[in-house]
């Protein structure tokens, strides 16, 4: 278990501030957030580069600022993944045992596990050099995992992969995690993979924590303006509630009206937020599909922006909205600049932010 | 004329400079004087001097060249910054300087409690030694700290991650990957110390059959006007130099790893 407790940390001019943590023994907890956001100095605070200006960190209970590196317990696979380019890759995964004078009866059993678990078998005698991408990659991880770490840090491991070979070590990170009931924390600038990989979701910008919660809390519903623009949030619209009831709020956005669910804590000047995979299109002469979809609009097609996989479909709905859908989607609604749909959005995928401003 | 034929020509001009001087030595060459000065014991006592002075300042500065360029390659520290520029200083003074400066501070009540009581560096064989590593300290330092810099720091914290303690990731770590830098900056010192002349004739003389280098032997026979003996000499050291510094390049060819 990690507990990071009211943490501040000062690297360069540049200050983490007061962060709080908690990732439970067996979860994967994801830190998201844009390059310069502070992650890696709070990677390296957890790593015991950085000293603590204020705060603890404490491992499975105990506060480790008077504890060095290697007695952390810690499975670190950085960015570069750092394998010793000397070092054969047998050398490299028994470098942990070697440096605590583990004896091999010790760890070769946990070790020829991991090996089978992640199929580099063949790769013992290689050096790093020698490796493919995606082969050192699980060298790496399998190094870091063989020293039984209490807790595992991943630097944006996958970063420097392709987007098939990066989902299929997700895969393997994942199957590992839940086999091995691994602690980690994964420290990523990507939705996709803190989406993929983790349990619960810290999001940082500017040194700061600004929302942290359940992947699908986070992901959904972003407590704030700047964490929606960061997550990519397609449809983000300044609104005004004109109408609170039984649960419910309207919204004026534009010259359009969205139901939406009662926000707690929002004042009457809101910020429309809505993904664009919750925008469904139907024909606007189609009979509705969905009945109980509080909000059907209609809509002109502005334009329709390639993308993979999804095609982004922007709308005039009385404010810009913006619809994820799939190519036949699009192609069997004819989807093009000037055509009439109806957009369909459920009222709980109507998110609201308070507007500051 | 291209910038190709310009830079080759300008490779050829240094070799035919050195290549030239070695030639000229063939105007003064004479068999009997190579022979006769290879065999006497005069000059057997001053290459196995040089060799085994050059071999021990050479360890000596690497002993510590290599905690110390470690230091300014990775923390930050009090003095820093002084303890970087003055690298050069042996550099910049020149060897004669140097050994004048030696020699003065022996002369010093401290020096002089040092030479009565410790070793005695004025006119002997540790003093040569003292003057070829003084001399050599400097530059084996910033060679060093170059190739320290160029092993990542990352991979050190890595190491530590995985258990290791900070000795044991320097050991099996940054020293492998700075291992050329290491041959490097050996071979060179050693280079420098075998051909160190002004230092070692301020702090040891020219005594023959004791502190009379190959260096000095030079200076000693070309100060008697005996032309074909310094040629010999200046052969000889040729010729052990450049073993020396091709047998180096045979092994950092092989230290090449992926």
């Amino acid at each position: 278990m990690l507990e990071v407790e009211s943490l501040t940390v000062a690297a360069g001019t540049f200050r983490l501030r007061d962060v709080n943590l908690r990732v439970p023994a067996g979860e994967c907890h994801a830190v998201l957030g844009p390059s310069g956001s502070g992650k890696s100095t709070l990677l390296h605070a957890i790593l015991g580069l950085l000293r603590c200006e204020r705060g603890r960190v404490r491992i499975d209970g105990a506060d480790v600022a008077s504890v060095p590196i290697e007695r952390r317990g810690l499975g670190y696979v950085p960015q570069q993944l750092g394998l010793f380019p000397h070092l054969s890759v047998r050398d490299n995964l028994a470098y942990s045992a070697r440096a605590r004078g583990l004896p091999r009866a010790g760890f070769q059993p946990l070790l020829d596990e991991l090996i089978a678990a992640t199929g580099i078998g063949q790769l013992l005698e290689r050096r790093p050099a020698t490796l493919s991408g995606g082969e050192r990659q699980r060298v790496g991880l399998v190094r870091a995992l063989a020293s039984r770490p209490r807790l595992v840090l991943l630097d944006e491991p996958f970063m420097a992969l392709n987007a098939s070979l990066r989902r299929e070590l997700w895969w393997l990170v994942r199957e590992l995690q839940r086999n091995w009931r691994l602690t980690v924390l994964l420290v990523t600038h990507d939705l996709a993979e803190a989406y993929f990989l983790a349990d619960c979701v810290t999001v940082l910008l500017d040194g700061r924590v600004v929302q942290q919660g359940d992947k699908a809390e986070v992901y959904g519903r972003p407590a704030a303006a700047e964490v929606a623009r960061f997550l990519g949030v397609e449809t983000l619209q300044p609104g005004r509630i004109v109408e609170r009831r039984e649960g419910l709020v309207v919204v004026e956005a534009g010259s359009a009206r969205l139901t939406a669910l009662a926000p707690d804590g929002v004042s009457d000047l809101v910020l429309v937020s809505i993904r664009g995979e919750d925008v469904m299109l139907e024909r606007e002469s189609d009979p509705p599909r969905i009945a109980s979809a509080r909000n059907r609009l209609p809509a002109r097609v502005v334009s329709v922006q390639p993308g993979s996989p999804l095609l982004c479909v922007e709308l005039d709905a009385g404010f810009p909205l913006f619809a994820l859908v799939t190519r036949p989607a699009c192609e069997e609604l004819a989807l093009q600049p000037g055509t009439s749909v109806t957009a369909v959005v459920k009222a709980p995928a109507v998110h609201l932010l308070n507007r500051t401003k | 004329m291209t910038l190709r034929r310009v830079t080759i020509a300008a490779a050829l001009a240094v070799l035919a400079l050195y290549g030239g001087l070695v030639l000229s030595l063939a105007w003064f060459f004479s068999g009997s004087a190579l022979r006769g000065t290879l065999l006497s014991e005069r000059t057997l006592f001053s290459v196995r001097l040089s060799l085994m002075t050059a071999t021990l300042a050479a360890s000596l500065a690497l002993a510590l060249a290599i905690p110390a360029a470690y230091a300014l390659s990775r923390y930050r520290f009090p003095g820093r910054e002084l303890a970087d520029t003055v690298l050069e200083f042996p550099i910049i003074v020149s060897p004669a300087a140097l050994g004048a400066m030696l020699l003065i501070f022996f002369n010093n009540p401290l020096g002089e409690w040092i030479q009565e009581n410790a070793v005695r560096f004025v006119f002997s064989f540790a003093g040569i030694v003292l003057a070829q590593f003084v001399t050599v300290l400097g530059v084996a330092v910033r060679l060093l700290k170059a190739s320290f810099d160029e092993v990542p720091v990352e991979l050190e914290t890595v190491a530590r991650a995985l258990g290791a303690k900070p000795r044991y990731a320097f050991a099996t770590v940054t020293l492998p990957l700075a291992r050329r830098g290491l041959i490097a900056a050996f071979i060179l010192a050693w280079a420098k110390a075998l051909g160190e002349f002004g230092a070692t004739i301020m702090v040891a003389g020219t005594m023959a059959m004791r502190t009379e280098t190959l260096p000095i032997a030079i200076y000693l026979r070309l100060a008697s006007a005996d032309i074909e003996g310094t040629v010999a000499m200046i052969l000889l050291l040729v010729a052990i130099g450049l073993t020396a510094l091709y047998a180096t390049r045979k092994m950092l060819g092989k230290a090449v790893h992926a």
